[in-house]
């Protein structure tokens, strides 16, 4: 948590896209900014870029004020990936409620996946975080490629961890929304043990969710189309 | 958290609209706006204070246009128009010209801001990472540089014990190898000897009788002959040498029953010096050990050296005696080597205070020079030419006598001669009278 003020009556909360070089946590945030009602939002702050890659971080803030006058902000942050940028990985990382991890579902990718990974595990460790508390979701992306690792292989390995794993194509714009909403949810419920958001500010569960996800009017008729997962297919 | 220094940079910690843009940086624009429109603009953060104002706040009948500054999707300031009535849409126009601009230069600085707080928060981190590794490789260098130099010691040390332990075995060996030569020739010289000096004893007896007999014969000749006969026996006894053979006959039984003692004794003593039955440590009375060496030695010690033993009453040391036998034999070696004609050698042995035993061993030789003086105990130092020594004589006596926790010293003056000393721990054991001797 960035800061939480009591006096103040406000809270603001840190939820982080993580995962290797190019595996479209940006993109992520653009799709999130498309697709997301303005209202209760900023607007996506892409900061300096180097051929399109991030060197410093994305930022997509989101405001909210609970039924009890708490003023929530969130902040959706993502890290540049590259190997080199470590320092502002553990920069950004400090006090994080929440990570995404944006995996790349191809099969050349699995060893960037696994290394960056690593990388997630060992930072946490050193802004003082446990990955086993903190809240985390696992996005396979990049769904719409054909070199892609099976869903049930990535199923049967993860699953044991008991982390989510979502499916998505940000490019396709689905899963998406999904995952920022699981992430959402499992940060209410970290926040929510320490600061009684539901009984001291009357701020259940969905409605936080809600708030932090509900869609633009104008994209409601693409719902179907554009956000929603396609059919399952079946590569073999 | 980790890192409690870092707490107030924490990074993407919020920002007040005053800490977005400052006066100077919007204040033109307010009040190129506020005398275009002829009204007043001001900006406030979200607490209502004024960042800056512009133009006259108008007397009567005006009216207040606000529009709020967003920051990050979070209401945080106010742009506020106030202007005539009457003119309501031009006060509009502007204010919302001066909204958007606004907006343009917030969300600019807002990306300056963070980019310069995750620069800081970088470069701080980095530098603290910086300032660890430096301290952690200034702390491995000087363990490897306290390595390094121990290093050299750990080695000379490590290569003495190893000289010692060379010193030793090659001693253990050369013992060895005279026990065996001793004990097979102890044997050999024994057998013989025993019937030698048995036979001499008969001899001698025999010898006796026949005296005797010679004195009955000669007796009885004299009362029974007379004349030629007589004369012819007493000139036979004569011509013979009868009377001196008689005589003599004892002495050299005598001296050959003295001779084969000797026998005996030297091939004792090299069968006890070499210690070739026990290689056990036992107790031991070291004035009999130095009696022994000097016994074994005796052929090597020219006859006109003159040997002072001042023996005391010292207590039974426990050791193995053929090495303490080999310690003493190397220091009067190199006495009797250093100085051939008119040796003047006096071994002293004592007791101290402390039980301790301390024997000295005084020559009257050439002495050390001081410059080498440190170093004749070293293994494979040696004076003599090569060849003639093996510099391990002295490195054996400092072996053997620290090895039953003793101590060696050596005094010497140029010209007027040298003193070893030898001290032993006490020990358990009595007076050399209780010590039970092989």
């Amino acid at each position: 948590m960035i800061e939480y003020d009591d006096i103040d009556n406000r809270m603001v909360l840190k939820l982080v896209y993580y995962g290797p070089a190019l595996s479209g946590k940006t993109t992520n945030l653009l799709r999130l900014h498309d697709i997301l009602a303005s209202e209760g939002r900023g607007d996506l702050m892409v900061l300096d870029t180097r051929d399109d890659r991030t060197i410093f971080f994305d930022l997509l803030p989101f405001f909210m004020i609970a039924p009890g006058g708490l003023r929530i902000k969130v902040k959706v942050y993502t890290v540049p990936g590259q190997v080199r940028h470590d320092a502002t990985r553990k920069a950004v990382l400090q006090r994080a409620d929440g990570v995404a991890f944006i995996a790349d579902s191809r099969e050349a990718e699995m060893a960037n996946n696994f290394e960056s990974f690593e990388n997630l595990e060992r930072n946490l460790a050193f802004v003082g975080l446990d990955i086993a508390a903190v809240p985390l979701v696992l996005q396979f992306n990049k769904r719409d490629m054909v070199d892609i690792q099976p869903e049930d292989e990535i199923r049967k390995k993860w699953s044991p961890t008991g982390i989510p794993v979502i499916m998505a194509s940000a490019l396709e714009g689905w899963g998406v929304v999904e995952t920022f909403r699981a992430l959402a949810g499992m940060v209410y419920d970290a926040v929510d043990r320490r600061y009684s958001l539901k009984e001291a500010q009357g701020l259940d569960k969905k409605v936080f969710v809600e708030n932090l996800s509900h869609r633009s009017d104008c994209d409601a008729h693409k719902d179907n189309e554009g956000v929603a997962p396609p059919p399952q297919r079946h590569d073999t | 958290m980790n890192h409690p220094g870092d707490i107030e940079h924490v990074f993407g910690a919020d920002k007040k609209l005053g800490d977005i843009v400052r006066r100077d940086e919007i204040l033109p624009l307010l009040e190129q706006a506020a005398a275009l429109g002829g009204i007043m603009l001001s900006v406030t953060g979200a607490d209502g204070g004024v960042i800056a104002s512009a133009g006259e706040e108008p007397d009567m009948d005006f009216i207040t246009d606000r529009r709020e500054v967003m920051i990050e999707g979070e209401p945080s300031g106010t742009v506020i128009a106030r202007g005539d009535a009457e003119d309501a849409e031009r006060l509009r126009g502007v204010a919302g010209m001066v909204h958007a601009a606004l907006a343009v230069i917030v969300a600019s600085n807002m990306k300056r801001v963070l980019t310069t707080d995750l620069h800081t928060s970088v470069v701080r981190q980095s530098y603290t990472e910086l300032i660890k590794t430096n301290r952690r490789l200034a702390a491995s260098e000087a363990q490897y540089r306290e390595l390094a130099g121990k290093l050299e010691l750990m080695v000379a040390e490590r290569t003495k014990e190893l000289q010692q332990a060379h010193t030793r075995l090659l001693q253990q060996e050369k013992m060895a190898s005279i026990g065996q030569l001793a004990a097979g020739v102890a044997h050999e010289i024994n057998n013989p000897m025993g019937f030698i000096t048995s036979n001499i004893n008969t001899l001698g007896r025999y010898a006796g009788r026949m005296r005797e007999m010679l004195n009955v014969l000669r007796e009885m000749a004299a009362q029974r002959f007379s004349g030629a006969d007589s004369e012819f026996v007493d000139r036979r006894w004569r011509t013979t040498r009868m009377d001196h053979i008689l005589a003599d006959i004892d002495d050299l039984v005598h001296q050959s029953l003295e001779g084969a003692e000797r026998v005996k004794k030297i091939v004792a003593d090299l069968k006890g010096f070499s210690h070739i039955d026990d290689g056990q440590e036992v107790l031991t009375d070291l004035n009999a050990e130095i009696d022994r060496t000097l016994s074994v030695l005796a052929h090597e010690i020219p006859p006109d050296a003159e040997i002072a033993r001042q023996y005391g009453v010292i207590p039974g040391f426990k050791c193995n005696p053929a090495l303490v036998c080999q310690a003493f034999l190397n220091i009067i070696l190199n006495a009797v080597q250093a100085r051939g004609a008119g040796l003047k050698l006096l071994i002293n042995t004592a007791g101290d205070d402390e039980g301790r035993i301390v024997i000295t061993i005084t020559d009257n030789g050439p002495g050390i020079p001081p410059e080498i003086i440190a170093r004749v105990f070293d293994p494979f130092f040696t004076t003599k030419d090569v060849g003639a020594g093996t510099g391990m004589g002295l490195a054996v006596v400092y072996d053997v006598i620290h090895r039953y926790g003793g101590e060696t010293g050596v005094e010497s003056e140029p010209g007027m001669g040298t003193t070893f000393t030898i001290r032993l721990p006490a020990a358990a054991g009595g007076e050399t009278g209780d010590v039970a001797l092989r």
